[in-house]
């Protein structure tokens, strides 16, 4: 059965900051304003770029490519290395505007986030009078060199989408009466969750536009184009009904670290993994969980990728067990490569039950005592006071990253703010 | 350019009630003082217990960063930049 389109009111609005790392930094920094800026992994020729400002765009520098790369469209663009506590103090703000407008606030990202305002629909809001005052309490609370794009539709695909639609500083909403018009001038690679992969499935089913996308049929687009339900829930999104869901449960934590020059050295090698899961641990003791699995991937010199997951009966929750089990895991390698990128995660997570009685009482919670009031120590004196010790030295190594895109991290970020209040 | 600097250097600071704002106003380093014309942004950073507050801040020709140790009370010039390619 045909689905017709959905012709209730908008009511989400979607905000994206314009370059956030970039315009932040400029913010901060009179002098970098209206500049070709980028912010990069690493000031080196190696380092890849995670923002470039408005201005680095319009040379036509993108994320994702090399600093050599950007000086190659631009010799004069200003490279500066990522400031994750200006951005994390920024995201705090932008959440607190957004609270002010409606109760159902979901982060996206470190700067996108999702208002929902189905709650207050039966009242005469006008959410295009929303989304400029918080253009405008942005510029004044935050900074004035700061905007932010905002979309308003009636799911959260629309809503991004009609916030992509004028960048930078644009406010645009989606309804069923604008939909095709809107269709009509972008590509499929502008809609949300269609990258080039996607795209060339949709051309082999002779899907070219975003028009020809909401005219396929569900059966072709689940059963022909995307082989799975995806197919049906893109079908559905296009029409303008929810199909994502909104909170995803924390799954896994994970840490990674691109190396800047390879190593083989198992000792070196070892110390980063101590180093990585000391960070995972400590997220995984904020957010109150213990865990099951392990996942340690390693990505080679020659380009080659290696990764193994395993998961045991025995719950982990102190650095020196998922140390342990990490170092199983890494020592199965088939083969010792130099490694430039290394990665571990932890998963099968359950809630930490420290009073939950076990048949080893006596070493398991001698240990897990331990590492809580270590993480106690590193909470009131700094992070990495107390450390195990063959990360001495390391303060430079696995530096503090903003990841991409993710919301882990921001869910991190507010457990340790409420930690932090509790002083 | 920017250089990073880690020095402590003395700073004249300024409490104005309007917005309830205290920043920098005069800085010297190097043997010359800087009169502080705009705070660009300030955000806190944790290391423990201890909250540290990030000005950065500029004159007119050159921006900083300046770290001040809310428990030692004590000013540290991080960073100067002023705008070029390095």
């Amino acid at each position: 059965m045909e689905l017709h389109l959905n012709n209730n009111r908008p009511h989400l609005m979607h905000v994206d900051l314009n370059s956030c790392f970039a315009t932040l930094t400029q913010q901060a920094f009179p002098p970098l304003r209206d500049k070709p800026l980028v912010i990069a992994a690493y000031a080196q020729p190696n380092g890849c770029i995670v923002a470039p400002s408005i201005c680095a765009k319009k040379f036509g520098i993108k994320t994702g490519m090399t600093v050599r790369e950007g000086r190659l469209l631009c010799p004069y663009i200003i490279v500066r290395t990522p400031d994750p506590d200006l951005y994390r103090d920024a995201h705090m703000r932008f959440r607190k505007i957004f609270m002010d407008y409606s109760n159902d606030v979901t982060p996206k990202s470190i700067d996108e986030a999702i208002l929902d305002f189905s709650e207050m629909m039966s009242t005469n809001l006008d959410l295009v009078r929303i989304g400029h005052e918080i253009k405008k309490r942005i510029r004044s609370e935050i900074g004035e060199y700061v905007s932010c794009n905002v979309g308003i539709g009636t799911n959260m695909f629309l809503a991004k989408l009609a916030a992509s639609l004028n960048k930078p500083d644009g406010l645009d909403i989606i309804e069923a009466h604008n939909l095709f018009d809107v269709y009509n001038h972008v590509s499929l690679l502008d809609l949300s969750g269609i990258n080039t992969r996607f795209q060339a499935r949709l051309n082999m089913a002779g899907i070219y536009t975003p028009m020809d996308f909401f005219n396929a049929p569900r059966e072709k687009l689940q059963k022909v184009v995307f082989k799975s339900i995806i197919g049906s829930r893109w079908y559905e999104k296009l029409r303008g009904y929810e199909a994502d869901e909104k909170n995803y449960a924390t799954k896994s934590i994970g840490q990674q670290y691109a190396m800047r020059i390879g190593t083989a050295d198992p000792r070196e090698i070892g110390r980063i993994m101590m180093k990585l899961t000391e960070k995972m641990g400590r997220r995984l003791r904020r957010q109150h969980y213990t865990s099951r699995g392990i996942h340690v991937w390693c990505m080679y010199r020659d380009y080659s990728f290696w990764h193994r997951g395993r998961t045991s009966e025995s719950e982990m929750y102190t650095t020196p067990e998922l140390y342990r089990r990490a170092m199983l895991i890494l020592n199965q390698q088939p083969e010792k490569k130099i490694i430039t990128k290394i990665g571990v995660a932890t998963y099968d997570l359950a809630p930490y039950l420290s009073d939950q009685l076990t048949l080893f009482e006596e070493s398991f919670t001698k240990e897990r005592l331990v590492a809580d009031a270590c993480d106690q120590v590193n909470d009131r004196y700094g992070e990495f006071t107390i450390v195990p010790g063959n990360m001495i030295d390391m303060d430079d190594v696995v530096l503090d990253r903003i990841a991409f895109g993710g919301v882990k991290e921001l869910e991190d970020l507010y457990a340790s703010e409420t930690v932090s209040t509790k002083y | 350019m920017h250089e990073k600097i880690n020095e402590r250097v003395d700073v004249i600071t300024i409490y104005r009630k309007i917005g309830a704002i205290s920043m920098p106003y005069k800085l010297r380093w190097n043997g010359r003082d800087h009169i502080i014309k705009a705070l660009g942004y300030h955000h806190k950073v944790k290391e423990g217990k201890t909250i540290i507050h990030i000005f950065s801040c500029s004159s007119d020709t050159l921006a900083f960063r300046l770290r001040f140790n809310s428990d030692t009370l004590s000013w540290i010039l991080e960073e100067v930049l002023d705008g070029a390619s390095s």
